[in-house]
């Protein structure tokens, strides 16, 4: 399916991402340079990491397939599924984390609770996103395979030679940059698609009137907010709820991956910007990923699976030369996921596991160079693991399932972790614990309490939910923290003022 | 219960409003904090009203709540 000019794209590309990471080799002297660039970087590198590592080359297919079958309300997950949370983020939470000079996540939830609160949300995070790796190579790699006819070794091999050196060498400043130039390369190469499906369609008002004569079952398709009785994912009850409440904020407030970026900028300005920014940018994926598979309804009418209408959009619309630059936009999409994932673990590992529990007091050259051996064994971890998902191919859908489980909980600490003096410990500990318990039992027994097709939004509110009250109830029964204890880690009105001591 | 079955009544229409409305709320939590806070880490010297984070905060919002306006 590709051309000689597309080849050539697609090396160039690689080629010139794996000299711009190294390139950042030379900024790299110390632990704070590996894990949080030095802070140093500016808001728009940052927004623009955050945005584009949400975004993998899984995502363009699966959204677009969606957006196939149940039309404009799959992009509510880019619009009120982000921009609410990313605002709460940067003028509540990333203040917070920015000024208590944080690494991870569960530092603040081990500095708010305890060190077994942090050991669980850590090593949670470790988990998922050393299995998410060997499966996301392997998934892209088919995908990859399937659209461009490219081997399934080749991919996984390149992918994780590129991304492994840039990320060795140049810690997270490679890791953003690199970034950078993979958003303009994936807007680019998606904003082409889309205004040349535009032009086949016969513009939107056109594509609209045709999708609206074309039954019963497309009469919701522009709906962005569908009814609550709806048989789709998206009823406008979970939208709410589920997405806008909790998902959304376990996101952009609770991942390790996407608050890592905003404590690398250099001052409480960029580290609040960089999200705003991001969130301004956040609400043109949707445009990227989910009109495609709308245009496919009118061009590619009947398709039995929805996955396939991204690909049969390139080969049908793009000419040689764009179905390259769609390639390196996926290229692009599977590296942005791959770096986020290694740095980010490396950081976990290091700072959570490593520093507390096996070695406490080394030099600070001792830390770098574990972040960077940790990188390095988890890039051989997930291209050994990767075929074990061509054995089990519901594993991807099966780990995204297990993160979900953990949002609501994990949010529920977050919430009460800073904006509730009285919240204990115990109380932290056991919502968690409990929380995540609930969320699967929900899961195992959707059949019998849910009506909806896949009720992942209705489950993390609920398990939200029991995580609060469990928090609250246990909390009140136990030892209260004291005023030192908490300094710097609860919300005060302080933080609005010129108070920086918090 | 877990269905959200008693909001079954209420149409997309009203739905709808709703998240206006959350949108509005967000706005006004934006608007009522202080100029100093949002500025932080900006020399005095340097602050000006494109770098002021509440009019790009509202500017965000502002896009967002036309999108669920249009559709």
């Amino acid at each position: 399916m590709l051309a000689g000019i597309d080849y050539f794209i697609v090396i160039a590309y690689i080629i010139g991402m794996l000299l711009l990471g190294l390139y950042f080799k030379k900024f790299v002297n110390s632990s704070e340079d590996y894990f949080l660039g030095g802070k140093s970087l500016p808001f728009w590198a940052i927004g623009m990491s955050i945005v584009v590592s949400d975004i993998g080359a899984l995502d363009f297919v699966g959204v677009s397939g969606q957006a196939y079958r149940y039309g404009i309300s799959v992009g509510n997950f880019d619009w009120v599924g982000s921009v609410p949370a990313m605002l709460l983020a940067a003028f509540i939470f990333i203040p917070y984390f920015w000024r208590g000079g944080m690494y991870t996540i569960p530092e603040y939830l081990g500095r708010r609770y305890n060190q077994k609160v942090r050991t669980i949300a850590s090593v949670t995070w470790i988990l998922f996103f050393a299995l998410d790796l060997g499966v996301l190579f392997w998934a892209s790699a088919v995908l990859l395979n399937v659209l461009m006819g490219w081997p399934i070794w080749i991919s996984i091999v390149s992918t994780a030679g590129v991304v492994g050196l840039y990320t060795y060498f140049g810690g997270i400043t490679a890791v953003i940059m690199t970034d950078v130039v993979q958003f303009v390369i994936m807007f680019i190469g998606g904003f082409a698609l889309v205004f040349l499906s535009l032009y086949e369609v016969g513009g939107w008002d056109n594509m609209v009137e045709k999708i609206a004569t074309m039954g019963p079952e497309y009469r919701n398709h522009f709906d962005i907010i569908q009814p609550q009785n709806t048989k789709s994912p998206f009823p406008w009850t979970g939208i709410l709820f589920g997405l806008t409440f909790v998902m959304a904020n376990a996101y952009m407030i609770g991942n390790q991956s996407i608050v890592q970026r905003c404590l690398t900028a250099k001052n409480e300005w960029h580290a609040k910007a960089s999200m705003i920014f991001g969130s301004a940018l956040k609400m043109f994926i949707p445009i990227l990923v989910l009109f495609p598979g709308l245009m496919a309804v009118v061009v590619h009418p009947g398709l039995a699976d929805g996955d396939q209408a991204l690909p049969l959009m390139i080969k049908s619309i793009l000419p040689p030369g764009l179905v390259g630059l769609m390639f390196a936009a996926f290229f692009a999409g599977l590296m942005s996921s791959v770096d986020s994932l290694l740095n980010s673990t490396a950081t976990l590992f290091t700072k959570d596991i490593y520093e507390p529990f096996i070695k406490k007091g080394a030099d600070d050259k001792h830390y770098l160079k574990v972040g960077q051996i940790t990188t390095l064994v988890l890039l051989v971890i997930g291209v050994a693991t990767s075929p074990i998902s061509s054995d089990f191919p519901g594993i991807y859908v099966a780990i995204q399932t297990f993160m979900s489980y953990f949002q609501g909980p994990i949010f529920s600490i977050l919430l009460l972790g800073i904006f509730w003096k009285r919240s204990t410990e115990w109380g932290g500990l056991s919502a968690l614990v409990i929380g995540i318990g609930f969320a699967v039992y929900l899961n195992v027994f959707k059949e019998q309490f849910f009506t909806i097709e896949d009720p992942f939004l209705y489950i993390s509110w609920w398990s939200f939910l029991l995580g609060v009250i469990i928090n609250i109830s246990v909390s009140s029964l136990t030892k209260k923290h004291t005023a030192e204890q908490l300094q710097g880690l609860v919300f005060s009105s302080k933080i609005l003022s010129k108070n920086k001591n918090l | 219960m877990f269905n959200f079955d008693w909001l079954s009544d209420v149409s997309q229409e009203t739905a709808k409003m709703i998240f206006l409305c959350l949108y509005a709320v967000i706005g006004l939590l934006v608007l009522l904090l202080p100029n100093e806070y949002v500025y932080e880490g900006i020399a005095k010297e340097d602050r000006h009203w494109w770098n002021n984070l509440k009019l790009w905060s509202i500017a965000v919002l502002s896009i967002l709540a036309s999108i669920y306006n249009n559709f």
